[in-house]
């Protein structure tokens, strides 16, 4: 969001219907998935970003830790990350990710798989550096179609704030 | 890594090379895992407060998981050429910690290094350590991009298996068959 030359907050076009930071509730649950993970999906992803040969041969795959083909963790967590913005991220005013905390993969993600979960909101804050800024933290708790979990993760986003002038005066 | 956990060096940075990334591979990622509108609409980003198209964090960090395969395929591949043996590297249980500091926008050139700041016997998995990594991102201009604490997998070179471990082992792999050879 910018500012013009009278100072006044400019409204992002885009965002201007979405849900902000004003909006948002502490302990929000948003259903996550599901989604069938193939072979294919798995061989796919790991050529571009992770090919171990754990990753790509189910031969190598049986052999290693993982004891099976099965998808790359960052799959699993780029996967979460599409459901979260298909259920709850386009859907609000979100300006980006800050990081996130705490990432376990669990277990492996296997060829087959099913994966779905929740994202809860465990956090709400606003930014001490820029007023127009909230940070949300969001837990992901995602699991396979056993009930298993496979992967949990706290992600920082941040998320435009509305009035900020509002908030400011209302703490007051 | 290519080495084993007895001889993974503490604190001394590994580069992994360096990756320019271009608009069409941002847009297609995030299509595919992060589909927001500063990640894939090259007019809309243009309201976001990036000012334009900025690479998903998630982008940014798999190219550099990419570029350490890489690496340590072709270290290792240097050690057998020497007539050595390679370690052996395992999943990864997590990451602590990750920071986005700095946006990627398309043309940018971003150098990752990886240091290992730790390192410690695995209590759950005989035979094996724990590496901890920090890896971090910068690009051309120097910025850091972003910073995390990852822990991976090490095989142990010299590791005698407690008589103990061994027979529970074998026990449980006798399981594991009796039960494939029901099926």
């Amino acid at each position: 969001m910018g500012v013009d030359v009278k100072g006044k907050q400019m409204t992002n076009p885009i965002t201007h219907d979405r849900l902000h930071y004003e909006d948002l509730e502490l302990g929000q649950t948003i259903p996550l998935g599901p989604r069938t993970v193939s072979k294919a999906d798995i061989i796919e992803f790991a050529t571009e970003f992770d090919p171990f040969p754990f990753h790509l041969d189910e031969k190598a795959a049986k052999a290693s830790l993982l004891g099976g083909l099965a998808a790359s963790g960052w799959q699993t967590g780029a996967l979460s990350l599409r459901m979260l913005v298909d259920g709850f991220l386009s859907r609000i005013a979100s300006m980006g990710g800050l990081g996130f905390t705490d990432l376990k993969w669990k277990r492996p993600l296997m060829k087959g798989d099913t994966l779905s979960g929740t994202a809860t909101v465990t956090s709400l804050r606003r930014s001490a550096g820029h007023p127009n800024m909230g940070i949300l933290t969001i837990a992901f708790d995602m699991r396979n179609q056993k009930g298993q979990q496979v992967m949990t993760l706290n992600l920082a986003n941040l998320v435009e704030v509305r009035h900020p002038a509002m908030l400011e005066e209302a703490a007051q | 890594m290519t080495r084993w956990f007895e001889e993974v060096e503490i604190d001394k940075p590994f580069d992994l090379g360096s990756h320019t990334f271009n608009e069409d591979e941002i847009i297609r990622f995030g299509t595919l895992y992060d589909p927001q509108y500063f990640h894939v609409d090259r007019e809309a980003a243009k309201h976001s407060h990036f000012g334009g198209i900025v690479a998903s964090g998630w982008h940014t960090v798999s190219v550099g998981h990419r570029l350490m395969v890489d690496r340590l395929e072709a270290e290792e591949e240097i050690v057998r050429q020497e007539g050595g043996e390679p370690g052996v590297s395992g999943p990864s249980p997590g990451v602590n910690r990750m920071d986005f500091k700095a946006p990627v926008r398309p043309g940018d050139t971003v150098r990752y290094a990886l240091t290992v700041t730790g390192k410690r016997q695995s209590n759950s998995i005989p035979g094996w350590g724990l590496l901890f990594n920090l890896l971090e991102a910068h690009n051309q201009n120097g910025e850091l991009v972003y910073s995390a604490d990852l822990v991976g997998f090490s095989k142990l070179r010299d590791y005698k298996m407690p008589l103990k471990t061994k027979a529970l082992m074998a026990l449980a792999t006798m399981l594991v068959l009796s039960k494939l050879v029901r099926r």
